[in-house]
């Protein structure tokens, strides 16, 4: 008998990130459970992603109710200014991750005190790619796009605009300006997502903010809901 | 870089179902659209991920799956590799939809046998 080679296929039909999403369903079980609003904010570098939760935590008088999560690749720039307007923040330095993965979020999650936190905010790594496909967890997903950044941005981002449950246009208080086509910005968003809210704020002069803030309220009464029921 | 991070957790994966034994002369996967992947990048990001691995000198198929286009105006449809295209009826913003799948499908295998 001769020892021949074989060429086989072996069927796997499994997902790539499997163990990414595992981990993520953990987070979420946990942060549903106590009723958590976790919100992933997916914006590029300077679209205002640190200013925003700034401005967030400080109009939800964050204190111990809001926590928050900064993934970057080096400093703890922005963890330093979140941590100005709440209790609890954790910076995740990702060395070299373009984005923040389930396991960093358990890391973090480990190292808070979640009883009295009702909004967790992780502020991904700024990048409009990258980050849309690692699920972390969160209950909904932010992309943010800001009107310095030009108005193609969320047509050359189909993926980040179909997978967010809100959208928000940043620095609005710069419209007259900067060349900026809104119009055409909101209609490229509504033909590759056609449901997802757009609401226009600005971080710096806080137009907007209280249509944002209101959007958060009603979600996490939802997750709330969600924890009793 | 994107295909990077991605190439790592299609190798972890591979590794983790690998059959004992034989040696992998081929990964495939399949991509939906909007994960905005390159196959020519995640090839590259393959060689470079799995030289030091098992699976170094292995090939990785990456079967792309197109935008599906949907015009409103005319009711046809077609496929696409991008989102963003009109319609030969004069549509100007036809619907895409594409699917975020990023599966294993299967890894083909070389075995030791008897005749």
């Amino acid at each position: 008998m001769a020892n021949i080679v074989r060429t086989v296929q072996v069927p796997l039909a499994t997902r790539v990130l499997e163990s990414n999403d595992v981990i993520a369903a953990g987070n979420r079980a946990v942060l549903t459970k106590l009723g958590i609003l976790a919100v992933d904010l997916i914006g590029a570098p300077g679209s205002g992603k640190t200013a925003l939760l700034e401005a967030t935590l400080r109009a939800l008088s964050g204190g111990p109710r809001a926590a928050g999560m900064v993934g970057d690749l080096a400093t703890r720039r922005d963890g330093d200014r979140l941590a100005r307007w709440c209790d609890q923040v954790v910076q995740i330095s990702t060395g070299q991750g373009c984005h923040l993965e389930a396991q960093e979020v358990h890391d973090a999650l480990g190292q808070m005190d979640l009883t009295p936190v009702d909004y967790l905010f992780i502020e991904n790594v700024g990048n409009l790619i990258c980050p849309v496909g690692f699920d972390l967890g969160q209950a909904v997903k932010v992309g943010l796009f800001s009107l310095t950044e030009g108005d193609d941005k969320a047509a050359k981002h189909p993926y980040l605009v179909e997978a967010a449950d809100l959208i928000l246009l940043n620095k609005i208080d710069l419209l007259p300006h900067v060349s900026f086509d809104r119009t055409g910005f909101v209609a490229d968003v509504r033909q590759i997502n056609p449901k997802v809210p757009v609401l226009d704020v600005s971080a710096t002069t806080g137009e907007g903010l209280e249509r944002w803030l209101a959007w958060l309220v009603e979600r996490a009464s939802a997750v709330r809901g969600a924890s009793v029921g | 870089m994107h295909e990077l991070s991605i190439a790592e957790a299609i190798e972890a994966q591979a590794r983790l179902h690998a059959p004992p034994g034989g040696r992998i002369r081929s990964v495939e996967i399949r991509v939906g659209a909007l994960r905005g992947l390159e196959r020519t990048s995640l090839e590259m990001c393959w060689q470079a991920v799995t030289q030091e691995s098992p699976l170094a000198g292995s090939e990785l198929v990456v079967e792309m799956l197109p935008w599906q286009i949907d015009c409103p105006s005319c009711g046809r449809s077609w496929t696409s590799p991008v989102p963003f295209v009109t319609c030969s009826c004069g549509e100007e913003r036809p619907n895409p939809t594409a699917s975020d799948e990023l599966d294993l499908i299967s890894m083909t295998v070389e075995e030791e046998g008897e005749d």
